[in-house]
C-alpha cells in the first residue's frame, strides 16, 4: 500500500512519519516507540489507547494518524517535565493506590488530563463522566477518584500554567 | 535483640515499586518490547464450529498473501499439555470442540500479512452435536467431549472418569449425612446457578518464542503470572531439559488467574519451533475479541445445596452438588473444583457433610484459574443458601452465621482443626459499618433499599509441594537486588518483599530493587497464584535476607574484633555503638575485608531462602478426609447496602464495607488496593458479567461492548476496606494473602441486599437490570423465588430441576 507522509506535534516535538491511511494513530505511536498507548481492545471500547489530540482526549485506535495531520498530539510521556518529575497527575495516582497493574494508567492519567484542564475543580460526577470511556479491572476506580481529587489540589498550587504541557 | 533500624520495614505505608514507571508510560509489557525486523508474527485460525471433524484445511490462498511465509496445522505440533491433566493440544487435531479453538496458525512478515493470511485459510468441518449444558454433560454420556480422555495423563488428585464427561469428582464423605437429614427438624433445598464469566484484564495474551536454529534452546517472553510453571509445562510438553527452556516474563496488565500455568505459549511454539522458522522470533498477539472467545473462563455453575438445621438454629448436615461447566479442557479446571470442594461448608462448623464437585466438559472456551479460584463460586451459592435459610427459620442472618461459625478448633469438611481467625469481630465491623440492624429509608425516591452480608473464606489451593526461592544480593554501594519469581501484576508483591528485605537488612526500601521474573537468573518459583506469595515466597525472601544480613554482621565482627551481637545495621549503615563506628555499607560488602590479620575476607554476598510447605496431605480420593488438607485459610465479610429501582431494576450500592484476617499486613497500601479492587471486580461480576452463548455455541459477547465490566459510573464513591491481623503460626511475619478473598463475597453479599430489598430471591447470577425487572414482576404475582438463565443454562436448569423433582 502506498505511504504518505502526516506531520504533527508529538510531545510539544514536531514529528514527519510515513504511514499507509488505514493505520491508526495508535499503531503508528507505538511503531515510533510511544509505548505508553496501549491496544487494550483496538475497538474504542477500554481507554487504554487515551491520547489528547489537541486538547481533547481522544481513543487513538479510533482515529487514523493521517487525521492528525497538523494537530498536536499528547500522550502519558508528554506531561513528564523536562527535569524528569513526574506531572501531578501522575504523581497523584502514585500516592493514593490508584496504580496497580498499570496497564489502564496512562490512558487514566490523559484523561484525568483533559478533564482538569477543562474543569480544575470537578465534581464526583463530572471525574466520573471524563473517566466513564476507560475501564480498569484492578482498582476498582475508588483510589482513581482519590487520585483526581487530589491532582486537582495539587494543579492548583502550581503557578498558573505551569502544570499545562 | 533485633539488630536492625529502618523506617521502611513491614507494615508502611510507601509508595509502590514501579508505579512510576507505569504512571509514566514508560513500563514495558511484553507487546511493549521490540526485536527488530527479524521478528515474525502469528495469528490463528479459529473454529467456527462447536464441535465437529475437520475434513480439510485449506490454505493455498494464504500462503499467496504478501508477506505470508507458513501456516502450521495441528497434526505439526501434536504435543499435548497442561498443569493437572494433559486434556489440551496447541491447535484441534482431527476435530475441534469448540467455537474458537485454533486449527491452524499463519505466520508472516507483519501482523497485517498475517490477519490477511488467516482470513485465507479454509477449513471444512463435519458438523457434530455439541453439548452445552454442564448437567446434561455430566448425566448423559452420549456426547463426549473427550472420547481419549481415559489416555490423559494427570496428576493424581484429579479423578477423570474415562467415557463420561466428568474431568474430575471430588468428594467429601464426613459424618452421617442421611441420619442427620432424617432426623433434623428443618430441611432447606436451595439452587443457585452463574454463567461463565471472563478476566477482563486490560493487557490481551501476547508472547514472542524463539527456537534456536542449530540447538534446542529455547526463549520465551510471555505475558505470564508464572513463569517457572510455564517453563515447566512446556519443557515437558516437547520433552525438552528444563535448562534448555528459558522464560521471561516482562510485567503483565492484570492477570486475576487467566495468566496462570500455561496460556499461549504453546500455540506460539508451534510456529517457533517449525523447521522454516527456527532461528527467528515469533511473536503471538490475540486480539479482544479472540481473548474472549478462546481464553480461561471462570467455570459456570450449577449448584444445589441442601441443609438440614436443628430448630436452635444449628447446622447439623449438608449436602452439595456443585456441577462446574469446566468447557472444553479441565488441565487447569480440575482445580478450582477441588478447591471448592474441600471449603465446602464454607465459614461454617457443620458435622456432617456430603459434597460432591464436578468438572464436566463441555463445548464451550476452557474453565481455569481465576482470582477466588472455586470459592467465589462455591460461596456465590452457600451464602444465598445460609442467608435464605435464616430468614426462613426467622433468625437474623448475622445471628445465624455467629451461631454457626467454623471457630478456632472445630473441623472444617476436610478433618482438618480450623486455626485461630478473627472473623466474629470481622463480621461485628462489618455490620456495624453498614448500619446492618437499621432499616434505612431510600435515598432515592420510589426505590428500595436493603442490606446483604455475606462471609468469605479461602486457602490457598496449591498442590501440597508447591515451593519458593529467593536470593538476596548485596551491591557494592549497599543497594539490594532481590530475585524473586513471584510476577508482581498490581497486588504489589514487589513492594511487601522490598519491606520484607528492608525489616531484615536495614537498608531504606528505595535501596532495593525487585526483578520481574526470567527463569535464567532467578530462583524457582511455582506460581503467582493462590494469594500464596507473600507467604510462600515471603517465607524465602525473608530466610535470604537473613542470610545476607547474617553474612555482614559476621564479616564486620571480624573487621571490628567485636561480638556480633554488638553490631547493628540500621537505616543503611552498619553500627558498633561500642566502638562508636558507623559506616555505610559500601564495596567492601562486594570485593572483601581486609580483615586485622591482613587477610582479604568476605566477597559478594548473597542471602539465599527457600521454602516449601512441609506437611500438607491429599484428601483421600473417596472421603475428602485429610489432617491438613491446606496450609491455612483467610476469612472475611463483605457488606453492602443497596438500592434498588423496581421500575427499571436498576441497582445502585450505597455502601459496601469489607475486613479480612490478613494475619498481618506486610504492605498496608496494597492489601488496600487488593480489597478496593477486589470488591468492586465482585460487584461488576454480581451486576453484569455473563458469557454469553447462542444455541450453537457463539459467543454473543465477545467484547467489552457486550461483555460488561464495571465502568466509573457503576460503582460507589468508596469501598469501606478494612483488616485484622491474627497472625498465622508459619508465616514469615504471620501474613496471610488477601488479594484473592476480596472477590469471594460481595457478589452473595449484594444478592442478599437486593433481597432484604425486594423480599423476592434471585438465584441466578448476574443481577442485571432486566432479570431484576422481572424478578419485581414475579413478586407482584406472589413469587418469593426468581430463576433465569442464559439460554443453555436455562436448559440445563429445566432439566436438572426435573430429574431432582
Ligand atoms: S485500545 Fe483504544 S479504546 Fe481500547
Ligand atoms: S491498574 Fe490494572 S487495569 Fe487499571
Amino acid at each position: 500500500m502506498t505511504k504518505h507522509i502526516v506531520r504533527f506535534i508529538l510531545n510539544g516535538r514536531a514529528v514527519k512519519i510515513e504511514v499507509e491511511p488505514r493505520t491508526t494513530l495508535l499503531r503508528t505511536l507505538r511503531e515510533i516507540g510511544v509505548i505508553s498507548v496501549k491496544r487494550g481492545c483496538e475497538e474504542g471500547e477500554c481507554g487504554t489507547c487515551t491520547v489528547l489530540v489537541d486538547n481533547s482526549p481522544q481513543k487513538s485506535c479510533m482515529i487514523l494518524a493521517m487525521e492528525v495531520e497538523g494537530r498536536s498530539v499528547t500522550t502519558s510521556e508528554g506531561l513528564i517535565f523536562p527535569d524528569g518529575e513526574l506531572h501531578p497527575i501522575q504523581q497523584a495516582f502514585i500516592d493514593e493506590g490508584a496504580i496497580q497493574c498499570g496497564y489502564c494508567t496512562p490512558g487514566m492519567v490523559m484523561a484525568t488530563y483533559a478533564l482538569l484542564m477543562r474543569s480544575p475543580d470537578p465534581t464526583e460526577e463530572e471525574v466520573r463522566n471524563a473517566l466513564a470511556g476507560n475501564l480498569c479491572r484492578c482498582t476498582g476506580y475508588v483510589s482513581i477518584f482519590r487520585a483526581v481529587k487530589k491532582a486537582s489540589a495539587m494543579m492548583k498550587k502550581l503557578p498558573q500554567g505551569a502544570g499545562d504541557r | 535483640m533485633r539488630q536492625i533500624k529502618t523506617k521502611t520495614g513491614i507494615g508502611r505505608w510507601l509508595p509502590r515499586k514501579f508505579d512510576r514507571e507505569k504512571a509514566a508510560g514508560t513500563l514495558e509489557f511484553t507487546d511493549d518490547l521490540r526485536f527488530g525486523p527479524e521478528l515474525l508474527h502469528a495469528r490463528a485460525v479459529r473454529s467456527t464450529i462447536a464441535r465437529g471433524r475437520i475434513l480439510s484445511i485449506d490454505y493455498e490462498d494464504a500462503l499467496k498473501v504478501d508477506g505470508v511465509i507458513k501456516v502450521v496445522v495441528g497434526k505439526d505440533f501434536p504435543h499435548h499439555f497442561g498443569l493437572y491433566l494433559k486434556d489440551r493440544t496447541p491447535m484441534a487435531i482431527g476435530q475441534v470442540r469448540y467455537v474458537g479453538e485454533s486449527v491452524a496458525l499463519v505466520v508472516a512478515e507483519s501482523e497485517d500479512a498475517a490477519e490477511e493470511g488467516a482470513a485465507h485459510v479454509k477449513v471444512e468441518y463435519d458438523e457434530l452435536e455439541p453439548v452445552f449444558d454442564p448437567v446434561k454433560a455430566a448425566t448423559n454420556n452420549d456426547i463426549l467431549v473427550h472420547p481419549d480422555l481415559h489416555k490423559y495423563d494427570h496428576v493424581g488428585f484429579v479423578t477423570p472418569q474415562p467415557n463420561t464427561n466428568i474431568a474430575t469428582w471430588f468428594r467429601i464423605r464426613r459424618g452421617e449425612v442421611d441420619k442427620a437429614f432424617k432426623e433434623t427438624d428443618h430441611f432447606f433445598e436451595e439452587t443457585v446457578t452463574c454463567p461463565q464469566i471472563a478476566h477482563g484484564f486490560l493487557e490481551t495474551h501476547c508472547c514472542i518464542c524463539k527456537h534456536e536454529k542449530a540447538s534446542p534452546e529455547l526463549t520465551i517472553w510471555t505475558s505470564a503470572q508464572s513463569a517457572f510453571t510455564v517453563r515447566e509445562i512446556i519443557a515437558k510438553g516437547i520433552g525438552y531439559p528444563l535448562n534448555s527452556v528459558r522464560v521471561i516474563a516482562p510485567p503483565i496488565g492484570g492477570g486475576f488467574g487467566g495468566k496462570a500455568g500455561m496460556t499461549i505459549e504453546a500455540l506460539c511454539l508451534a510456529a517457533a519451533m517449525d523447521p522454516d522458522i527456527k532461528g527467528r522470533p515469533v511473536k503471538l498477539f490475540i486480539p479482544r475479541e479472540e481473548v474472549m472467545i478462546s481464553s480461561w473462563v471462570r467455570q459456570g455453575y450449577v449448584a444445589r445445596i441442601e441443609l438440614a438445621v436443628s430448630k436452635e438454629g444449628k447446622i447439623q448436615a449438608i449436602r452439595n452438588s456443585f456441577w462446574f461447566d469446566t468447557g472444553v479442557s479441565a488441565e487447569y479446571g480440575a482445580n478450582p473444583v477441588r478447591s471448592a470442594g474441600y471449603t465446602s461448608t464454607g465459614a461454617y462448623y457443620i458435622p456432617n457433610v456430603w459434597t460432591d464437585c464436578y468438572a464436566v466438559y463441555t463445548n464451550k472456551p476452557f474453565g481455569g484459574a481465576y482470582r477466588g479460584f472455586g470459592l467465589p463460586e462455591f460461596m456465590g451459592a452457600l451464602e444465598l443458601v445460609i442467608d435464605t435459610v435464616a430468614n426462613k427459620l426467622g433468625i437474623d442472618p448475622v445471628e445465624f452465621r455467629k451461631r454457626n461459625l467454623l471457630k478456632k478448633g472445630l473441623p472444617t469438611c476436610t478433618g482438618m482443626p480450623m486455626h485461630d481467625h478473627g472473623l466474629e469481630s470481622i463480621i461485628t465491623k462489618v455490620a456495624q459499618k453498614i448500619n446492618y440492624d437499621q432499616k434505612e429509608e431510600p435515598i432515592r425516591p420510589g426505590w428500595k433499599r436493603g442490606k446483604g452480608i455475606a462471609l468469605a473464606i479461602k486457602a490457598p489451593a496449591i498442590p501440597a509441594d508447591a515451593s519458593s526461592s529467593a536470593i538476596v544480593k548485596i551491591n557494592g554501594d549497599g543497594t539490594i537486588e532481590v530475585l524473586a519469581a513471584t510476577m508482581d501484576m498490581g497486588q504489589g508483591t514487589y513492594s511487601a518483599f522490598a519491606q520484607m528485605v528492608s525489616e531484615e537488612i536495614g537498608v531504606p526500601y528505595d535501596w532495593i530493587k525487585v526483578h520481574f521474573p526470567d527463569t535464567k537468573s532467578h530462583p524457582y518459583d511455582w506460581q503467582t497464584v493462590a494469594s500464596r506469595s507473600t507467604w510462600s515466597m515471603g517465607m524465602a525472601v525473608k530466610q535470604a535476607a537473613i542470610s545476607a544480613r547474617e553474612q555482614i554482621i559476621k564479616l564486620y565482627s571480624e573487621f571490628w574484633e567485636v561480638p556480633e551481637d554488638c553490631i547493628s545495621i540500621e537505616y543503611g549503615s552498619v553500627i558498633c555503638s561500642k566502638l562508636g563506628k558507623s559506616e555505610r555499607l559500601d564495596e567492601r560488602i562486594q570485593n572483601g575485608f581486609k580483615m586485622p590479620d591482613g587477610i582479604l575476607k568476605g566477597g559478594p554476598i548473597i542471602g539465599t531462602g527457600s521454602f516449601t510447605p512441609p506437611d500438607i496431605v491429599y484428601p483421600d480420593l473417596e472421603t475428602g478426609q485429610s489432617p491438613k488438607s491446606v496450609v491455612h485459610f483467610t476469612v472475611g465479610a463483605v457488606g453492602i447496602d443497596v438500592e434498588v429501582d423496581p421500575g427499571t431494576g436498576q441497582i445502585v450500592v450505597n455502601n459496601v464495607a469489607a475486613g479480612y484476617d490478613v494475619g498481618k499486613a506486610i504492605s498496608p497500601v496494597g492489601i488496600m488496593g487488593q480489597i478496593e479492587g477486589g470488591t468492586i471486580q465482585g460487584i461488576s461480576a454480581c451486576l453484569m458479567e455473563s458469557m454469553s452463548y447462542d444455541e450453537h455455541g457463539r459467543l454473543l459477547t465477545p467484547d467489552f461492548t457486550d461483555y460488561k465490566i464495571a465502568t466509573t459510573m457503576d460503582v460507589p464513591s468508596s469501598v469501606d476496606a478494612f483488616w485484622e491481623e491474627v497472625p498465622e503460626e508459619l508465616s514469615p511475619y504471620g501474613n496471610r494473602g488477601v488479594g484473592e478473598h476480596s472477590m469471594i463475597s460481595p457478589a452473595p453479599a449484594l444478592n442478599n441486599a437486593v433481597y432484604d430489598a425486594l423480599g423476592i430471591r434471585i438465584h441466578s447470577y448476574p443481577l442485571s437490570r432486566e432479570r431484576v425487572f422481572k424478578a419485581v414482576r414475579a413478586l407482584s404475582n406472589g413469587e418469593k423465588d426468581f430463576w433465569e438463565w442464559p439460554y443453555e443454562l436455562e436448559q440445563v436448569f429445566r432439566r436438572a430441576k426435573k430429574s431432582w423433582e
